[in-house]
């Protein structure tokens, strides 16, 4: 007896004896394999076993190492050029005046400011060039200059007298001294009418056919006595000569101002009495215009000073007009009726005045000086054969990355071609719509060869995505089925070892656990921890706990059955006499020979426990946005249309669950078969 | 017998009162103020009929979240006992009628689903062993192996892609079409049934594949026990040895099992329900537990709990009726 070890006698009597024949009982004739070997022949004798072995080998290799040579990351976004149908400009017959400031040391009252539009419409529906209006603190003038432009200047001037009915006051009685005093010339018998009359807080009494009010005065029990005087009050020195005539005839004929002696005069009129005014100097503060500017270059912008000026330029009404802006010199002349066209120094054509507006909805001014005129000349043919809604074919600029426009080397803006919609909205308004190129996240792309499963609702690469949801979903898998079986190794072999009262308890424990509903427990948790807005991988790591912590009695079932048949075979007896330790007995010996069962319940239920996250993730009451698991990868397309509409995303990671199910299934079922060849029938 | 089975229902009760006690651990421990927000939201629900004090009171009263854990267990379990469970908060009408309104769409299609299950998987699974290692053995454990490992959720989607969006046979969701007032009563049945059949089918294929793999099993090992070799070699005719030796014994196991899953016809299809909007008592516990409804998902885990054990029980019976060999003690 050399050597127990059949394969080592096998290797001596091949070197030793080689060539010569063997006896029946010749120990060399069996070829011996360990015990590992032989469940390992056993094994990849089962096709299916040997197929979800394969299934798993390749989907380890598929999410952890698969991840570090694909290109995409999990959260990256992709984004990409699309056209999309925009609002994209608005045009419009700009019937509404602007005004510019030309002098800014004057100021305008904001009432007048507010007017202006109403007050230059009037001004045409009268045919008046000139108009005078009064605000709070003084007079201005309004001038049409040129077609289009008009002018606000403030008047300066004088308060020459009050016409028409006006109150004037006669003087001021006093209850204490009983006393009159007069304002101006002496009323004979007022002092004792009002000394009878007045009582009270206001009034009026008459005296001598003369109506008079009073009303309490400055001081302390003393009234101011008014009468209503007609005619004309002067303030100061009268103007004489035929000024009460003239006035008088404008007033009848409802004018707002005359001549009268070299001096022009300006009525405001309030009710039935009217202020006149000496006018003096009217000052521009103003300019106000409904033309509209359009530069020739595409996106030129036109600086603050230029409208102005080149307005105060044409207001003079002699064209070629110069005038200077921004250092820059310009000459402005009419083009056609309603334009003006600016000529910068070299004479050529920077910008125009037109009454034809087209905007950008952003309000950004960046369409193109002749995309502008071909626009104006549909909408103007779209009026003329009273259209409602045409089209024009257009070029466009395309967006870029951050949103500006994108342009090529030499700074031209990348166009790109579209059909613009012009439809009526309003009288005289126009909308213009078109696919405008932007620049916008990759959402729900088909699979094409840059995403080979497309893309999802954020952008992110779903192959990406799979690769890292099946880390989280294997990782959640071993996790579990970890914490599972220590916890029921633990439990199982001390209650199969200790029996009696230990064993009693941890296995009401057991019962305990094994009624718990894991599922309407886990989405409770999931609904908490939703409530608390936990962190995303908190929850992973307390899903995790949670799953471990339910499954345990399963595994610690199976130990203390297992335990409970070994701990009577002789080799434990023989451990007892040897007196090994306890914890070694129970680790050392007894778990060792549970282990076959135990790797065939893990295989198993890791096959479950990834089933059971991926349905909590696909509820949304699992792992959550942005992490990807392949339950969540489904939840984001769960709803319906999203459903019906992008299946390359769903139905690849849905099979894929169902592989690593059935791939761990497949094996789990091979190894009980290898591990325990009897129990296969 | 009838003292085992009074043994087995206290010690069963033992067990329900500690899974009821951690699940009410579970809800003790909802974020803080959980109660008193509730309470508010309540009272200030259009049509509420109680203020937020009496709504509090009586939240405090039954579930005693204002005393300590094990005070407020005890005051929960007396409530829970003399059949107070409350008003549902997301349903607002009392729980049990919540209950009653739910249950039977379960029941139903629970039933229809378990019916089908018995009836595919047991002559499938039966075929499967007799021809061992046939090609319809691999294809039946093949398929069973997709049944058990197929995702509720990834079926229903598929099933509703291709027969609700594909071919546009069924709703993809709810119990009734959009005229269902207008039909007979016939018709309202009708309806009714034809809004079931998806979610049957899930039911179904999701639950046979471990119920065919459980027969193909318990049938290999009565085909090759030594009874059935002796009945072959007396002569007995095959389709009687299959038949009359072998089903008859494989059935013994068969019966316990799916005795014991009576009582979860009850339970609900918590997923499947959920998924087709199915008005059964899976989908209003699903809804009050996203919801945060404690005495709705108090009463459906402790129904639960106790249809579990209640399966146990009738399982365990079940076998010593059905297996004379066996005695209870």
């Amino acid at each position: 007896m050399a050597s127990y070890n059949l394969n080592e006698v096998l290797k001596n009597r091949k070197s030793t004896q080689t060539g010569d024949h063997m006896a029946l009982d010749d120990v060399s004739r069996v070829k011996v394999l360990s015990p590992g070997m032989q469940v390992f022949k056993r094994f990849i004798r089962n096709r299916l076993a040997v197929f979800g072995a394969g299934i798993l080998i390749f989907l380890f290799l598929f999410s952890f190492v698969g991840p570090l040579f694909y290109a995409y990351g999990q959260k990256q976004i992709f984004y990409t050029f699309q056209p999309q149908n925009v609002n994209y400009a608005l045009a419009k017959e700009n019937t509404g005046y602007n005004g510019y400031v030309t002098d800014d040391s004057l100021t305008v009252e904001r009432p007048v400011d507010n007017a202006m539009n109403s007050n230059i419409k009037k001004m045409i529906a009268a045919g008046e060039t000139e108009m005078t209006v009064f605000g709070e603190e003084g007079g201005y003038v309004i001038r049409e200059e040129a077609p289009h432009i008009y002018t606000l200047s403030v008047l300066e001037m004088e308060k020459v007298c009050s016409a028409g009915e006006s109150t004037v006051k006669v003087g001021t009685y006093s209850m204490i001294g009983k006393s009159f005093e007069a304002e101006g010339d002496e009323i004979p018998g007022l002092a004792e009418a009002a000394a009878k009359n007045v009582k009270g807080a206001a009034g009026s009494f008459e005296a001598d056919g003369v109506t008079y009010t009073f009303e309490k005065g400055a001081k302390p029990k003393t009234f101011d006595i008014f009468t209503t005087a007609n005619g004309i009050t002067y303030e100061g020195k009268e103007p004489g000569g035929k000024f009460e005539d003239s006035l008088a005839a404008a007033i009848a004929a409802g004018e707002t101002s005359f001549a009268e002696g070299g001096v022009t005069y300006v009525i405001s009129s309030k009710g039935a009495s009217a202020d006149v005014f000496a006018a003096g100097e009217a000052a521009p503060a103003k300019i106000y215009t409904n033309f509209t500017v359009d530069t020739y270059e595409a996106g030129g912008k036109v600086s603050a000073d230029f409208r102005p000026a080149a307005l105060s330029a044409a207001a003079g009404g002699t064209y070629p007009a110069s005038f200077e802006a921004d250092g820059a010199s310009y000459t402005i002349e009419q083009d056609g009726e309603d334009m003006l066209l600016v000529r910068d120094e070299a004479g050529n054509e920077y910008a125009e005045f037109g009454l034809f507006s087209i905007r950008r909805y952003s309000g950004e001014d960046t369409m193109a000086y002749d995309l502008k005129k071909a626009l104006a000349a549909k909408v103007e043919e779209m009026k003329a054969g009273g259209v409602m809604s045409d089209t024009l074919d257009a070029e466009i600029p395309m967006q870029n990355e951050d949103g500006s426009y994108a342009t090529d080397d030499d700074g031209n803006f990348i166009l790109s071609e579209t059909t613009m919609k012009i439809t009526q909205r309003l009288e005289g308004e126009y909308v213009i719509n078109c696919d405008q190129i932007n620049y916008v996240i990759d959402m729900f792309a088909p699979p094409s060869s840059k995403h080979v499963l497309g893309t999802d609702g954020d952008g992110f690469d779903v192959l990406a995505r799979v690769m890292y949801g099946g880390r989280v979903s294997l990782m959640v898998g071993f996790v579990v089925v970890l914490i599972e079986t220590f916890l029921g190794v633990i439990m199982g072999g001390i209650a199969g070892y200790f029996g009696g009262w230990v064993d009693n308890l941890i296995m009401r424990l057991v019962d305990v656990f094994y009624c718990l509903p894991m599922m309407p427990i886990m989405i409770i948790l999931g609904a908490m921890m939703d409530a608390m807005r936990m962190d995303t991988y908190l929850r992973l790591m307390v899903m995790m706990a949670a799953l471990g912590l339910m499954g345990w009695a399963g595994v610690a079932r199976l130990v203390r059955g297992q335990i409970l048949s070994l701990r009577e075979q002789e080799f434990m007896v023989a451990t007892e006499a040897t007196g090994i330790k306890i914890r070694a007995r129970i680790f050392r010996h007894l778990v060792p020979n549970v282990m076959p069962q135990l790797i065939v319940t893990a295989t198993m239920g890791l096959g479950g426990v990834i089933l059971t996250e991926s349905t909590l993730s696909f509820l949304g009451l699992g792992v959550k946005h942005p992490l990807a698991t392949w339950g969540t990868i489904i939840n984001s397309v769960s709803s319906a249309s999203a459903m019906a509409h992008y299946a390359f995303i769903w139905i690849p990671v849905g099979l894929l669950i169902c592989l690593t199910v059935i791939a761990f299934n497949f094996v789990g079922d091979g190894l009980r078969d290898a591990y325990d060849p009897k129990a296969k029938r | 017998m009838l003292k085992y089975s009074l043994k087995r229902i206290l010690y069963s009760s033992i067990i329900l009162f500690f899974v009821m006690f951690i699940i009410y651990i579970l809800m003790y421990n909802m974020p803080s103020g959980y109660i008193e927000t509730k309470a508010r939201e309540l009272a200030s629900r259009p049509g509420a009929t109680k203020s937020y004090q009496e709504w509090l009171s009586d939240l405090n009263a039954q579930y005693g979240m204002d005393q300590g854990v094990v005070r407020g267990y005890l005051t929960w379990v007396k409530s829970a006992v003399s059949g107070k469970w409350g008003d549902s908060w997301s349903w607002t009408i009392p729980v049990t009628k919540e209950f009653h309104n739910t249950v039977w769409y379960s029941f139903i299609l629970g039933l229809i689903s378990f019916i089908l299950e018995i009836l595919i998987a047991i002559p499938l699974g039966i075929t499967a062993a007799r021809k061992q290692y046939s090609f319809t053995d691999y294809f039946t454990t093949v398929v069973s192996m997709v049944c058990i490992s197929m995702p509720t959720f990834f079926l229903a989607t598929i099933l509703k892609y291709v027969f609700s969006v594909k071919l546009g046979w069924f709703d993809l969701s709810g119990m009734q079409s959009r005229n269902y007032m207008n039909l007979s009563s016939f018709g309202k049945f009708l309806d009714v049934a034809k809004h079931f059949v998806l979610p049957a089918i899930t039911l179904t294929v999701i639950s046979i594949g471990g119920l065919m793999r459980y027969t193909r099993t318990n049938m290999l090992e009565v085909l090759n026990s030594d009874y059935i070799r002796t009945a072959r070699a007396k002569g007995v005719p095959e389709k009687k040895v299959i038949n009359y030796h072998a089903f008859r014994n494989t059935l013994i196991p068969l019966v316990t099992s799916l005795g014991g899953s009576l009582p979860s016809l009850f339970g609900g299809a918590l997923i499947t329900e959920t998924l087709f909007s199915i008005r059964g008592i899976g989908y209003a516990s699903y809804t009050s537990m996203t919801q945060g409804d404690i005495p709705f998902i108090m009463f459906y885990l402790a129904f639960i709990s106790i249809l579990t054990l209640l399966g146990n029980l009738i399982s365990d019976l079940l076998y010593a009726v059905v297996d004379p060999r066996v005695r209870l003690s």
